[in-house]
């Protein structure tokens, strides 16, 4: 406490001003989460109620329940949708890892031909929305025959600009040097890659990752538009079908649980990256 | 160990239209010190990537020992490679470090024990062992990338300068120590430089470059005084040879440097070497700071003297430096700390000892007396 105290005490005045701005602007950012959090837990008479709420006043776990066991009534249960989710995030994450690392790699420590053009053209499809390509990727889906698989969900995330950008952007900053050092000292391609400049981006890869997993998470665009088999769609789409048409008010409290349940793993994986992340600065040793 | 020989190599850079390094030919003995030197762009560094294998060959050969190198990869060269940003991986410790290039090779446990604990004993780096790149300073951090190279003992160490982000105080302490190692280990060494202190001390031979091209390749001793041309008499030596524009005529039979202020009688020695030359009507006379005399003692026995405004004095310590206003000509004379009373701005009587001149012609750069002085050490 007083250690707290003299820190305190040594701030200027601009110092605790800018202090009291940053926890003002934070606690005015964490309030989304404290209202999920609150919301899911909230029996069906507090949900409507006029003015409405922010905090729960008598907590309860029946829309967890409801979301569980009486949705289990209908034809594909919840927990296959949250099966699914899980699969095609894990996948996507793995394969949006692996190839835009790599890609990264290539486009920023080798030279070749051409190298301008595929930079080129990659900076380009960072430009298109992603609904403007819902067509032409339904057309690729469907003709490699990919429809109702998990591969189909997976597919549309692998070519990421944003990650292969972002991971260039990053190798570029390890000097050449150490690739070409690690070559002298007669290490392999994929050693290199592996041991010498992955660790390093480690801070990039987990902002990829969490990119990449914020996305593919929350999409219903693919359950929607490539899986017409109901057992292979997603979570986000099942959300959906929750609080539309007949259930608009019925499956609200289920759509407050679920909601709080699709946003538990991005909260974990940020806690777990940040931690990453600060890890890597301090111990990089990089100038 | 093994020699290195560079048979007509050629380098051009996609991107460029000359090449950067020029129809460079070289034969490196075993066991030699060799510096690459020349300023920035001169394509020090492109020749010893190509050597390294880390850059394609245009043209030419490369051989290190009888072993034809030109499509060998770097890492089956048998070389080692010490960088300027040290290069060592962050998240490895020193010892790792070290110990990789081995670990790679797969030398037994106890042999890459055995090897880094002595490279880094030579090195006094033995209480880093178990620290990360990152808690060290950049002196630690080079002897840790020197250490890297010497477990490896490789034929031949490459180093691009590697003292270059070093502060003068510890650059020249590595490069006593690098020196020492040199001597101790006996491996053929190629070190690009673009400091011509650090070649002038640390080669057993010199290569100066310029453009791409070799300018001279010998001792340092020989290209300090036999500089084969003008780029080379002004890169090598601090601070830098005086250079007199003028003109060589005779009369009488004897021969005089003339311009406008200055009217210089020259030796007989150059002489025959002068009178080969295609032409003596454009050259440059060029002197060495040392070999300007202001002690009056000595002066007396001189006919070469000139009167000269004192512009600046800057003392070094054990000399002292004089810039001197000779008309529009500017020079550099190097005087004994002991001669006191150089006032500034005031005139001094200076000699030149013109058997140690240099005469280049204007055109095209080439020392026109270096004949005169073949065979001489
Ligand atoms: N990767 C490259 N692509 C194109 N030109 C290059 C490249 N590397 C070096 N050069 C050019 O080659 C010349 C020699 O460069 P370098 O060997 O690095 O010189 P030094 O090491 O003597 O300073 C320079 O003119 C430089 O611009
Ligand atoms: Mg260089």
């Amino acid at each position: 406490m007083n250690a707290l105290m003299t820190q305190v005490r040594r701030l200027t005045l601009f110092e605790t001003l800018l202090l009291a701005g940053l926890l003002l602007l934070a606690a005015f950012l964490a309030l989304p989460i404290v209202f999920i959090v609150n919301h899911a837990f909230k029996p069906y008479n507090e949900m409507f109620q006029f003015p409405p709420t922010f905090l729960v006043r008598e907590p309860t776990l029946s829309n967890f329940y409801d979301l569980f066991l009486r949705s289990s009534a209908s034809i594909v249960p919840f927990s296959r949708y949250l099966f699914n989710s899980l699969i095609v995030s894990a996948a996507t994450l793995a394969a949006v890892i692996v190839s835009s690392s790599m890609a990264a790699y290539v486009l920023s420590k080798y030279r070749f031909s051409l190298k301008k053009a595929v930079m080129a053209m990659i900076m380009l499809s960072l430009m298109f929305a992603p609904e403007t390509v819902a067509i032409p990727r339904y057309l690729i889906i469907s003709w490699l025959n990919i429809n109702n698989t998990y591969f189909g969900h997976v597919l549309p995330f692998i070519a990421s600009p944003v990650a292969v950008f972002l991971m260039k952007q990053f190798v570029d900053q390890i000097p050449n040097e150490l690739v070409e050092a690690a070559k002298v000292e007669g290490a392999s391609e994929v050693r290199i890659f592996l041991r010498i400049v992955m660790p390093l981006a480690m801070p990039a890869l987990a902002t990829i990752a969490i990119i990449t997993f914020q996305s593919v998470w929350s999409d219903g665009q693919s359950s929607t538009l490539f899986m017409q088999d109901e057992t292979m769609k997603t979570l986000p789409y099942y959300i959906m079908t929750l609080t539309s048409g007949v259930n608009a008010v019925a499956g609200q409290g289920m759509a407050a649980a679920a909601g709080l349940l699709m946003f538990l793993p991005n909260l974990v994986i940020f806690l777990f990256a940040q931690k990453r992340i600060m890890e890597t600065m301090v111990h990089s040793g990089v100038k | 160990m093994a020699s290195v020989s560079f048979r007509h190599v050629f380098k051009t850079y996609r991107s460029e239209k000359k090449p950067s390094v020029d129809d460079f030919n070289l034969e490196i003995a075993d066991g030699e010190f060799l510096v690459l030197v020349g300023p920035s762009g001169c394509g020090k560094t492109t020749t010893l990537r190509m050597l390294s294998g880390l850059e394609d060959i245009s043209d030419g050969e490369i051989y290190i020992g009888d072993r034809y190198i030109n499509y060998v990869s770097p890492k089956d060269r048998d070389i080692a490679m010490v960088f300027q940003n040290y290069a060592l991986y962050p998240n490895l410790t020193v010892y790792e470090n070290m110990a990789l290039g081995l670990k790679l090779r797969k030398t037994a446990k106890h042999e890459i024990d055995m090897r880094v604990k002595k490279a880094a004993r030579i090195l006094e780096i033995t209480n880093y062992l178990d620290k990360k790149p990152g808690q060290l300073s950049g002196g630690q951090k080079q002897r840790v990338a020197l250490g890297r190279a010497i477990v490896r003992e490789p034929k031949v160490f490459l180093m691009d300068e590697p003292l270059s982000n070093l502060d003068a105080k510890l650059r020249a302490q590595t490069r006593a120590e690098l020196i020492r190692l040199h001597r101790e280990l006996g491996t053929t060494t190629v070190y690009v430089t673009h400091d011509q202190t650090e070649a002038m001390t640390m080669g057993t031979r010199i290569v100066v470059m310029k453009d791409g091209v070799i300018q001279q390749a010998d001792t340092p001793q020989r290209i300090y005084r036999h500089p084969a041309n003008l780029f080379v008499a002004g890169f090598i030596g601090s601070p830098a040879m005086n250079f007199i524009e003028g003109g060589i005529a005779e009369s009488e039979g004897r021969m005089y440097f003339n311009n406008k202020r200055l009217r210089l009688r020259i030796p007989e020695s150059f002489y025959p070497s002068l009178r080969e030359a295609p032409s003596l009507r454009s050259v440059v006379l060029g002197i060495r700071p040392e070999h300007i005399v202001s002690d009056p003692a000595w002066l007396q026995h001189f006919d070469n003297k000139v009167s000269a405004l004192i512009d600046i004095k800057e003392l070094m310590g054990a000399d002292t430096y004089l810039y001197l206003n000779v008309g529009e000509t500017n020079l550099v004379a190097r005087v004994d700390d002991a001669e006191d009373g150089f006032e500034l701005k005031s005139a001094v009587e200076v000699g030149f000892q013109m058997e140690k001149a240099h005469f280049f012609d204007a055109a095209t750069g080439a020392n026109l007396s270096a004949d005169s002085l073949r065979g001489q050490p």
